[in-house]
């Protein structure tokens, strides 16, 4: 008889040597059996032992059955789809889509569930940096959003009740629709979407679509028509220009496509060993903004001077307008460098204002033209599409619905009545409308009012395109089935417009017919994206018709020593459509470090005339004074916030707070609504004002902020800046200082490592794992927190608990102000921004503290913590330098295992937020690679060990070691500016091996190195391009010290 | 025992009043015997009150998490391991009194070591309660014992100091109860003897152990203490040596200092004798003991107290030298800029007025013989030493390293004071018991002493004073 071999692969077959190796590799450690097993198996229960058997047995049992454990059920695949193996992720190509914005992602699924979105690196839309916002990071927790709408409404006496089928709906439309039928939306990029809305129209021709966006950029959309012929805005080269001159625009916090402009920026800001040329920022604005916390030089004026700062510079570059007097001494002498900078770098600078006043755009326009920009910096050959809303359409809208003249609405993903400021106005005339439907996916405050609420999908269900600039296509694809009963809008307009085809079809075949093919689609789907291999910039024409006409209007100056109002977006919740994200409203602002809130930011100067004194006390306490200001005629009582940098005169209050209940739990009631408080002048939404009045309440309000000290009090051992001037000179200083320590502590050897210690150093054989940041590249954005909470489940814990210093985000960005709190010279002011996490000491004091080893080194440099063993005694976080350890204080997840024990009285409270954040539907966006942890032990950056292990896993399949190269932690990968390096140290071809010891060798330091802990996270000093005296002289801020001289000299 | 049976009668004596062996029998166990006072009802009943308000707080802590006390990221410890330290520092006087004064034969301590033992147990049960309930998870405490476990080769972490708190605090205990109970043992038996119930009867003699008084029994029975008194000596020192490196070992600026051992001794020391005072005075006013323990020893503990305290206070002037001395930026910052000075500086002149300012009173004999001013230090040196560990743990911590992390204003809630508290209802209600049960006046050692330092003997004393030498020791030596 014939003797069958069978065999699994063909390996196995031929038996060859690279088999073998794979097969003797398997299991490369040893298995944790026990050794003596016959001892275990053979025994006998000995008569001395009895007694134990029969105490343990017992013991055993009474525990067994008096313990309830809860069974939790799994379903298994009962036919399992070929593709998926649970356990591993997925990864889909998709687009985040949200009031315009496009930013083209990469979402990871696992077991069908996307659970983390970053993004995709093939887009130049990412700046090809793979990073993303906070905003899109905390995106996924949107899906599970537990006030989504799970049914069509029909809202009855303001109440919603469910209308169980689309085609019950679609009959009761079918016969109430038509008339003048509007179409409101936010931005409309997407290319299909487009051509169902004109195919609706043609249905309706009496109807019209108006885009209207939560935030205007009407006034540049304005001025470039005027100037360029072009209802557009440019797209923006930031790694272009030498000379970035900022007037009130936050571009690397919420002003366009900031992500973009962060990568390009950043591009331009980072130096290494060899290359110490950098860009020159300066930053005219009123208040302390992310990107004037980024610049080499701030000045200072106040918002109704924006024009005259513009044309102060335009005339000064040779422009033909006459510009008015300043008084400021400061800003005319930041004018003046302005002016000199770009004079000295034609074609490339570039100058860009955050105005929404058509007059100061087109001012900036020209200032442009004579530096150049256009052509260089500035291109018009794909103008951005993110933002088209047009003030002037909303307001004749308004206007119409008031008089009636409207019978149908349709509104999707816009929510005037409760972003616009005449949201009375809106809601007036939304109820002379006969028939409003609205597609946004809750009831919220513009929803509730409608007479039916039809929700759209989520953009991680949805298929759908996106155009964030022309021919710059970016693709959706769901990554899950849509959780809810919803619809896409597109679907609804194509049913109301008679045509029975679904979006999904209508979407698939508009692009078969575009791309030619089914698989061309498929190819493009799977990319995400469709975009020119390389941008080509060019120019557009230019004309100065309109010039003098707004010179003339930008040039009014208020005067009098009045109070201006700045309305910014926060970098956390920008327009607060996304206020019901937890992760969001706990994300603390860059600047302020507050959570969960918006308050007024006023100057130092302010805050001594109201009487606060800033003290130690003031600094740490968080019961905050509240001031009553009169604005516009509306009484606002804000708790303030003092914040240095800030215009003597001008106040700053957040829009996107303060929304309705149907807005969700989270979202509810937090903070103030000062969306009414924007005034439109010239048929454009401006985000200023004027405070009539203001006094100090008896009260106070407590603002739950996470940093309560803000300088760093001259520890040059922690942070490290000099200026561009001071570095060049002295390139090795750091160097010579950490020869200085080392000389001192090993006088011997000058082994710092491993000779400045009593004890033997552990050396790591294998991988050694270390990170870099880059101070000069870390912008402050935050992206990195909110990654890493989603990657490592980092609880919420509500607002309550943050003022009681409960916070657990794993990764923090502290921010210093170098300067003292007294110093109300705002524009001399230096901010760091220094991103802090377990910096996973070779020598780290937290691990011999611990009395039960919970917390150890690994053999690869990772301080880990082994959750089970922590019994915790807090010990390791008193005795950690970078107080990065976080303990769960009370049970946050749910996890613990004392039922009901969340419910807390008299102590301590959890807010609704960390409930909502415990619903079932939220807890889908654990990854599941990563252990909730319960109540009562201590947690903290684990380096993404769930990854490392991963790619070592991915390597060793593949017989690869290289591979391990491409891993990359949630923060690095979301950070826009490549800040973050990460890798094993012990591999000379790694990223992390060439910064230390190549590339950036003489800026490498480590936080508080001389109490030789040994960390493995390494920081980059951070440069500043500038004259003012940067950095630590003889133990205190070089600008204090020069300030002191100056006052005594 | 001694072959001189004699102590000059300049020093004062021990014992008050015409006492015989059985008046001091009659004085010391008649409150067992007699039915407990109204005054010891109010106290026992408030003690049990705060226990039980203790236990409370701590069923919410257990349940709610330590959330329900108001620390935080920066300061992780606060209330709880500063009365930790404080009850543990409380319990050295005992020892102290108990071990080192015994080989030292100090016959002044028999007046009051009883009771000073008892308070160094209920003390050190006190102060165990805090690390313990202090744990995130408390369940899991056995995880700190290194006992044989399935977990692989899993022992607690042998370089963690918080483990060889576990070590140095349970020997403590279990030597100090030893020593104790061994030394109750014939007064027990005194009492059994003195039984009119059968219960009585029954219970303190199996308390006594079956002591019968023989010559055998006592001779052990000295062995025995001279073993433990040895054993008892350099746990003093030990014990809060290795509470110090809670400290000492760590890197945090103001904690990381090798002057803590003895300065944590010393300070222990100082508020153990208060703590013995404050109760000394209570007790002999309560159970009317005034006849055994005397000014004199009042006097002896305060002499005691002025010097600790001023080993204390030097041990303040080296921390504050060496910061500055030491050059280390972060050392100086925590002395100078935010403890003697910033929002704790409060505490640190509080502790210092406390402990090393109002103790140097003490060299006016006028005052140490003072019972009410006596009364009101031991309290105010208590208050201080209290103040000691909070102003080192939490002026410590709130402003390390990181600028960033430096912290808000720490105040304990309603749980975090009802558990200190609560030690206070444990330690009171085991007194209050004590008191009430137990020999509060070691009956053995009072009657060894009362023949050379009892009043009425010392009286007779005069008149060997006037014989020659010859005569004195002929009379002495050879009398028996």
């Amino acid at each position: 008889m014939e003797q069958k071999k069978y065999w699994q692969n063909l390996g196995e077959l031929n038996n060859t040597e690279g088999y073998q190796k794979l097969l003797n590799d398997e299991f490369q450690e040893d298995l944790p059996l026990v050794e003596d097993r016959k001892g275990l198996l053979d025994a006998k229960a000995p008569r001395r032992d009895f007694l134990k058997y029969v105490g343990f047995s017992t013991a055993a049992a009474a525990i067994a059955a008096g313990c309830e454990m809860p069974v939790r059920k799994s379903i298994p695949y009962l036919n399992k789809p070929e593709s998926l193996t649970p356990g591993e992720a997925q990864y889909y190509a998709t687009t985040y889509t949200a009031e315009g914005e496009v930013v083209p992602l990469v979402a990871k699924v696992r077991d069908g569930r996307p659970i983390k979105v970053d993004g995709n690196p093939d887009s130049l839309l990412t700046g090809n940096s793979g990073g993303s916002s906070a905003r899109v990071q905390a995106s996924v927790l949107d899906l599970y959003d537990t006030a989504r709408l799970r049914y069509p409404v029909e809202m009855v006496n303001g109440e919603p009740k469910e209308v169980p089928l689309f085609d019950a709906i679609d009959k009761k439309i079918a016969g109430e629709i038509g008339g003048n039928v509007v179409l409101l939306t936010s931005t409309v990029n997407s290319p299909s979407t487009k051509q169902v809305i004109s195919e609706f129209f043609a249905k309706f021709p009496a109807g019209r679509h108006v885009q209207y966006d939560a935030i205007s950029y009407s006034g540049i959309l304005e001025a470039n028509q005027a100037s360029y012929g072009k209802r557009a805005i440019p797209s923006y080269h930031f790694d272009k220009a030498k000379v970035i001159i900022g007037l009130d625009a936050d571009f690397l916090g919420t002003w366009l496509s900031s992500e973009e402009f962060a990568t390009q920026y950043a591009a331009g800001r980072k130096i290494d060993d060899a290359n110490l040329q950098m860009s020159k920022h300066i930053q005219f604005e009123g208040i302390l903004s992310l990107t004037g916390a980024n610049a080499d030089d701030r000045f200072l004026h106040k918002p109704s001077e924006s024009g005259a700062v513009a044309l102060n510079i335009l005339a000064k570059l040779g422009g033909n307008v006459s510009a008015p007097a300043l008084q400021d001494e400061k800003l005319k002498k930041g004018i003046d460098m302005a002016v000199s900078f770009i004079n000295s770098n034609k074609g490339a600078s570039l100058v860009v204002s955050g105005s929404n006043d058509p007059a100061v755009q087109v001012v900036v326009n020209a200032i442009n033209e004579l530096a150049g920009s256009n052509g260089t910096t500035i291109s018009w050959s794909n103008p951005a599409q993110t933002k088209l809303g047009v003030d002037s359409e909303m307001a004749q809208l308004v206007a119409d619905m008031k008089s009636g003249s409207v019978q149908t609405l349709l509104i999707q993903e816009a929510n005037p009545a409760y972003n616009y400021p005449d949201a009375e106005g809106f809601k007036e005339g939304l109820a002379k409308v006969k028939l409003s439907v609205s597609f946004n996916d809750r009831a919220d405050e513009t929803s509730a009012l409608c007479n039916y609420i039809i929700p759209h999908h989520h953009y991680l269900e949805s298929w759908g395109d996106a155009e964030g600039r022309t021919a710059f296509i970016s693709f959706q694809q769901p990554t899950i089935s849509p959780l809810f009963k919803t619809r896409y809008f597109q679907t609804s307009l194509l049913k109301w417009s008679g045509n029975n085809t679904d979006y999904e079809d209508y979407f698939r075949n508009y692009w078969i017919t575009k791309l030619g093919s089914e698989s061309a689609l498929d190819q493009a789907l799977q990319n995400g994206i469709m975009e020119p291999a390389a941008e080509t910039i060019t120019a557009a024409p230019y004309s100065d018709a309109g010039l003098a006409e707004a010179a003339s209007k930008a040039g009014a100056l208020k005067g009098g020593e009045g109070l201006e109002v700045v309305l910014y977006q926060k970098v956390s919740l920008g327009s607060g459509a996304a206020a019901n994200n937890p992760w969001l409203q706990e994300m603390p602002d860059p600047i302020s470090r507050a959570t969960w809130d918006n308050y007024a930011m006023i100057s130092y100067d302010l805050a001594k005339e109201l009487n606060i004194k800033l003290d130690d006390h003031y600094e740490v306490e968080v019961h905050k004074p509240v001031v009553e200001f009169t604005i516009d005629g509306k009484v606002v009582e804000l708790p303030i916030l003092a914040i240095p940098g800030m215009h003597p005169r001008v106040i700053a209050i957040a829009v996107g707070y303060g929304r309705s209940e149907g807005a969700g739990i989270a979202a509810n009631a937090v903070g103030y609504n000062a969306y009414p408080l924007v005034k439109i002048e010239g048929g454009n939404r401006k985000y200023v004002n004027e405070a009539s009045a203001y006094k100090k309440l008896s009260g106070t309000y407590d603002i739950a902020y996470t940093q309560t000290h803000n300088q760093y009090e001259g520890r040059k051992e922690v942070v490290k800046e000099y200026s561009l001037a001071d570095y060049k000179k002295n390139p090795d200083h750091i160097v010579h200082e950490r020869e200085h320590l080392a000389k001192d502590f090993a006088p011997k050897t000058h082994n710092f490592r491993d000779d400045a210690t009593l004890y033997p150093v552990y050396e790591f054989p294998g991988a050694h794992w270390g990170m870099s940041i880059d101070l000069n590249a870390c912008m402050g954005c935050g992206a990195c927190t909110i990654a890493c909470t989603a990657e490592n489940n980092v609880s919420v814990v509500g607002k309550s608990e943050v003022l009681r210093a409960h916070e657990m985000h794993w990764l923090r960005i502290d921010r210093y102000y170098a300067s003292y709190r007294d110093n109300t010279e705002g524009d001399n002011l230096n901010v760091v921004f220094m991103p802090m996490l377990c910096q996973h000491c070779d020598n780290a004091p937290c691990e011999n503290v611990c009395p039960v080893s919970a917390t150890n080194h690994s053999t690869e440099g990772l301080n880990q913590m082994a959750y089970n063993r922590c019994i915790g005694t807090r010990y390791c976080a008193n005795n950690c330098p970078y107080k990065v350890r976080r303990f769960n204080w009370a049970d946050y997840t749910g996890a613990d295992s004392f039922g009901d024990n969340q419910k807390t009285t008299g102590v301590g409270k959890l807010d609704p937020a960390v409930f909502q954040m415990n619903e079932d539907l939220t807890r889908m966006v654990l990854n599941p690679d990563v252990t909730v942890r319960s109540r009562g032990v201590i947690e903290k950056c684990s380096f993404c060990v769930q990854r490392l292990q991963d790619a070592k896993l991915k390597a060793k399949k593949e017989n690869d070691p290289s591979l391990i190269r491409d891993v990359k932690t949630a923060c690095m990968q979301a950070c826009s500016t490549n800040a973050i390096v990460f890798g094993n140290v012990n591999d000379k071809e790694s990223r992390i091996y060439k910064v230390r010891n190549e590339e950036q060798k003489r800026r490498t330091y480590y936080a508080l190195e001389m109490i030789h802990v040994l960390p493995n996270v390494s920081y980059l000093a951070k440069i500043r391009n500038t004259d003012r005296p940067v950095g630590v002289v003889n133990g205190s801020h070089a600008n204090e010290a020069a300030a002191a001289e100056n006052a005594h000299g | 025992m001694s072959v001189i049976k004699y102590e000059s009668f300049v020093r004062e004596p021990l014992i008050d009043g015409d006492k015989t062996y059985k008046q001091v029998t009659e004085d010391i166990v008649y409150t067992i015997e007699a039915k407990p006072t109204r005054l010891w009802h109010i106290g026992f009943w408030i003690s049990v009150a705060l226990l039980l308000f203790g236990v409370y707080s701590l069923y919410k802590e257990v349940v709610y998490g330590t959330g329900q006390w108001n620390l935080g990221k920066t300061i992780g410890w606060g209330w709880d391991i500063t009365n930790f330290v404080w009850w543990v520092g409380i319990g050295h006087a005992g020892t102290l009194i108990s071990a080192i004064l015994l080989l030292f034969r100090q016959g002044w301590r028999t007046g009051v070591n009883r009771a000073a033992e008892a308070m160094t147990i209920f003390a050190v049960m006190c102060a165990g309660q805090f690390p313990i309930w202090h744990m995130g998870r408390v369940w899991m405490a056995f995880f700190v014992m290194p006992y044989p476990n399935t977990r692989g080769p899993l022992w607690p972490n042998f370089n963690s100091p918080l483990l060889w708190d576990v070590f140095a605090i349970s020997t403590y205990f279990t030597v100090s109860l030893l020593f104790w109970y061994s030394g109750l043992l014939p007064d027990f038996a005194t009492v059994r003897d003195r039984a009119k119930t059968k219960l009585r009867k029954l219970l303190y003699g199996m308390a006594s152990f079956g002591w019968n008084g023989s010559t055998k029994h006592w001779q052990r029975f000295e062995s025995l203490s001279l073993v433990l008194a040895g054993l008892s000596t350099p746990l003093v020192l030990s014990v809060h040596t290795i509470v110090s490196f809670d400290f000492a070992t760590s890197i945090v600026p103001g904690w990381h200092t090798t002057i803590f051992p003895p300065y944590f001794v010393a300070g222990a020391v100082f508020s153990g004798f208060a703590m013995v005072q404050t109760l000394m005075l209570i007790v002999r006013k309560v159970m009317n003991l005034q006849d055994y323990i005397t000014l004199g020893h009042i006097e002896a503990m305060n002499k005691v107290i002025v010097l600790t305290g001023s080993i204390v206070g030097c041990a303040y002037l080296t921390e504050l030298f060496i910061a500055w001395y030491g050059a280390n930026q972060y050392e100086y910052d925590i002395f100078y800029k935010y403890r003697i000075a910033g929002a704790y500086g409060w505490s640190y002149w509080l502790m210092m007025t406390c402990n090393v300012i109002s103790p140097q009173l003490f060299w006016f004999r006028k005052l140490r013989r003072n019972i009410g001013f006596t009364f009101f230090m031991s309290i105010i040196v208590n208050v201080g030493m209290w103040f000691e560990r909070f102003v080192i743990i939490v002026s410590s911590l709130y402003r390390d390293y990181l600028p960033s992390s430096w912290s808000l204003y720490y105040r304990p809630t309603i749980f975090e004071v009802g558990f200190y508290l609560g030690t206070f209802g444990l330690f009171f209600f085991c007194f209050f018991l004590f008191a009430k049960y137990f020999p509060t006046i070691a009956i053995a050692e009072v009657k060894s002493i009362l023949k050379t330092s009892g009043e009425s003997y010392k009286a007779k004393m005069g008149d060997l004073e006037k014989l020659s030498l010859e005569e004195f020791d002929k009379k002495m030596n050879h009398h028996h």
